[in-house]
């Protein structure tokens, strides 16, 4: 499902990933983990095509993501469900709107969408919620909404870089219990952490990033 | 859910949702967009005013050529023969389109009746003082002041022809100030168009600067270029139209007022006054539309994931 093929990437003539070589499996949920500014986030970076790599091949499902065209990054990434560090939730728009973001850019009608905006809404106990904005909502909530938005429009491919980050140990299984439902359901995860206490004793494979290479790589 | 492409429903969906994105965006920016439309329409409406002036000069040259003449006055002692000699010339000239013999009888009554109860100080002259004279009417194109002159020397050259006189200075007066307007226009034009572009530009730099957060994850989430540029593009587009439509109604309001109140006091004012062709009020608001449009285009740039 995804693939790294001897990638490299560097900032500045700094190397941040030195010929990494990874295979995901379609259906599988897999950790990086390591040290902060060990390539964790590029590594997402570079599968959702945020960042090009210097050398190297990576797919995902059907696209080869370093020969991309920019116009066809767009529909890589509508087949892929992100969550990001830092939200990048809409603070104008309610909690369904920001979730409703996600289809609309597919040009699905409204019925549709509220169908699938409220069924995801449920999915993360959030569907009291609806109306609020993300402003009036906990950390844990508002990674929830973004859960929700990841997975409204059933993505293959689900990539969430640090998302129990600045949660407290109750929120972030929470988090973890919906990835592992996801998972459940078909779709390949890779989650980004340097929280160990997320993959010990879960049974999934778990790769050490550190010093630029993959240093090891296990089952927790 | 794997999308390749869009079916026509899913694009008239992402159109609908980027009317009701502009939409929003218009009235929640309203200040911001109530300036552009203002000062959109303030440019339209500056053009459309040298536009409606040139239109005044042409008509008023044109009314003016339709009059215009040449008189051609002839020496005193001219004999018969000469004035026939002198009339087959000029009408076989094909500049001219009417030529009119005024004899010197015809000229002295001609003035005794302009003088009115003044006439009788002309009775001192035993015969007429006036030499005889051709009027003539040049054909409308041929009203350039270079081409005039040279007919006038022309004629002039012409045996037993004492003076030619023609309205030099007027004509040479209206004929500059008709080409400083058409000029005037054509600058004017090039800088409205330029300003009202670069209006639209500035505001929707600022609108995209506010909403910058809101593309980022647009494009992270997978958002067409299409899907991010259309909403500022129909907001663009109505901020011209809107000001077009506004300078459409002030130029409108003015011409009445013109016609209406002003030829209360100055009657000549109505065959002065000439109106723009009703087309071009539907015409200025999509100017101002595409103006903007383009504005909007050049703002929203290359968008790069």
């Amino acid at each position: 499902m995804i693939l790294f093929s001897d990638v490299s990437k560097s900032y500045e003539n700094k190397p941040v990933l030195n010929s990494i070589s990874l295979v995901v499996k379609k259906g599988e949920l897999l950790f990086i983990t390591g040290p902060s500014g060990a390539g964790k986030t590029t590594m997402l970076k570079l599968a959702y095509c945020a960042e090009r790599p210097d050398n190297g091949r990576i797919t995902v499902a059907d696209w080869q993501v370093n020969k991309l065209k920019q116009h066809e990054i767009p529909e890589l990434r509508r087949n892929i469900g992100i969550i990001f560090q830092d939200f990048k939730l809409l603070s104008n728009r309610t909690v369904f709107d920001n979730v409703a973001l996600a289809l609309s850019i597919h040009g699905m009608n409204p019925g549709k969408i509220r169908h699938y905006v409220n069924e995801a809404l449920e999915e993360v106990k959030l569907l009291d919620k609806v109306n609020h904005f993300p402003q009036s909502l906990s950390g844990g909530e508002q990674q929830r909404v973004v859960i929700a938005r990841a997975m409204v429009s059933k993505p293959i491919v689900l990539l969430a870089d640090e998302p129990t980050g600045d949660l407290d140990i109750e929120n972030a299984k929470v988090i973890m219990d919906l990835f592992s439902k996801i998972n459940s359901k078909g779709t390949t995860v890779l989650i980004a952490t340097h929280d160990e206490t997320l993959f010990r004793a879960s049974g999934h494979r778990v790769i050490f990033v550190n010093d630029h290479y993959i240093e090891k790589e296990y089952v927790a | 859910m794997i999308a390749k492409g869009s079916s026509n429903g899913e694009r008239f969906e992402i159109l609908k949702y980027s009317f009701k994105t502009a939409f929003k965006s218009i009235v929640h920016e309203k200040w911001i967009n109530s300036l552009t439309i203002l000062s959109v329409s303030i440019g339209l409406t500056i053009f459309c005013s040298f536009i409606i002036i040139n239109s005044n000069m042409n008509s008023a040259l044109q009314r003016w050529a339709k009059s215009f003449g040449m008189v051609v006055y002839l020496n005193e002692d001219v004999s018969k023969e000469r004035e026939e000699s002198i009339k087959r010339q000029l009408l076989q000239d094909t500049d001219i389109e009417t030529v009119n013999y005024i004899s010197k009888e015809q000229s002295f009554e001609e003035i005794k009746r302009t003088m009115g109860e003044n006439a009788m100080i002309l009775d001192i002259f035993k015969e007429t003082p006036l030499p005889s004279s051709f009027e003539l009417k040049l054909r409308k194109d041929y009203l350039d002041i270079v081409r005039v002159k040279e007919k006038a020397a022309q004629i002039q050259r012409l045996d037993g022809v004492q003076e030619v006189q023609y309205g030099e200075k007027w004509l040479s007066s209206l004929i500059t100030i008709a080409k400083t307007v058409k000029g005037g226009s054509i600058v004017f034009g090039a800088a409205i168009f330029i300003a009202v572009t670069f209006i639209t530009y500035s505001t929707i730099k600022i609108l995209l600067h506010r909403r910058k957060e809101e593309i980022e994850t647009l494009k992270l989430l997978g958002a067409s270029r299409g899907f991010i540029r259309l909403p500022f593009l129909i907001e663009g587009f109505f901020i011209g139209a809107l000001g077009g439509i506004v300078s459409s109604l002030v130029i409108l309001g003015l011409y009445s007022f013109i016609t209406y109140k002003m030829v209360e006091f100055l009657p000549a004012m109505k065959f002065l006054v000439t109106s723009l062709p009703l087309q071009v009020y539907l015409v200025i608001p999509f100017t101002g539309a595409m103006m903007s449009l383009l504005g909007s285009f050049i703002a929203i740039g290359k968008i790069r994931y």
